[in-house]
């Protein structure tokens, strides 16, 4: 019997830009390992999935590295992440938006960028994640 | 029978393992695709790889800086 599909769920709910880093970095590299990607917006994440999104802010305790970090990155040309979790989209990759979130923030399905599939609520993320890997990012 | 060659040098992780897996999309049974990069991480990531998904490393080496993998398709 075939082995049931791997799968990786995200719950992004941080709004800072060193927390985008990752979900780039790992929604990319388990949609080329042939994993299942589902990312669950919530929480302040959802600021960076609207139209004319600023880019995230850095937290106030590492701001004094973070033009060292971006240096780092730029030597290292790795993409931002909003590029790496497009590539991730276009090998299968899902991005959802919490559905109490966007109405506590009054953000509507139009004012949602491109990179976001729907807005589902928390059963339906569960259901998706069930069974599979969970990360909270 | 094909011998492609994916060129990701420069390439940060998991950019390596990502345009492995483009390659990978229209390689057939019996093609080997070799990965060039810069990013020590491929060593890992690709054994990772072609184990999930049912492939043969057949060479790694390191020339100049520069890792070359060398993975026989034996699974689609």
């Amino acid at each position: 019997m075939p082995k049931k599909k791997s799968k990786l769920s995200i719950v992004m709910f941080s709004g800072t830009a060193d927390k985008f880093l990752p979900l780039g970095i790992l929604s990319q590299a388990a949609a080329a390992m042939g994993f299942e990607v589902n990312i669950f917006v919530t929480g302040w994440a959802l600021l960076g999935f609207t139209k004319n999104a600023k880019e995230p802010p850095f937290p106030n305790e590492f701001k004094d590295m973070a033009p060292a970090l971006m240096n780092g990155l730029k030597k290292m040309n790795a993409k931002p992440w909003q590029e790496m979790l497009r590539e991730a989209k276009e090998m299968g990759a899902k991005v959802y938006v919490c559905s109490t979130m966007a109405g506590v923030m009054n953000i509507k399905r139009e004012d949602l960028n491109e990179l976001v599939d729907d807005i589902v609520g928390a059963a339906t993320f569960l259901e998706m994640a069930e069974g599979g890997e969970t990360f909270f990012i | 029978m094909a011998n492609i060659v994916v060129d990701a040098r420069g390439s940060s992780c998991p950019g390596p393992i990502v345009e492995l897996s483009k390659a990978y999309r229209n390689a057939k049974v019996g093609d080997i695709i070799e990965v060039w990069a810069t990013d020590p991480g491929i060593k890992a990531d690709a054994k990772a790889w072609a184990e999930k998904t049912k492939n043969q490393i057949i060479e790694i080496k390191e020339e100049d800086g520069v890792i070359k993998v060398s993975i026989k398709i034996v699974s689609r």
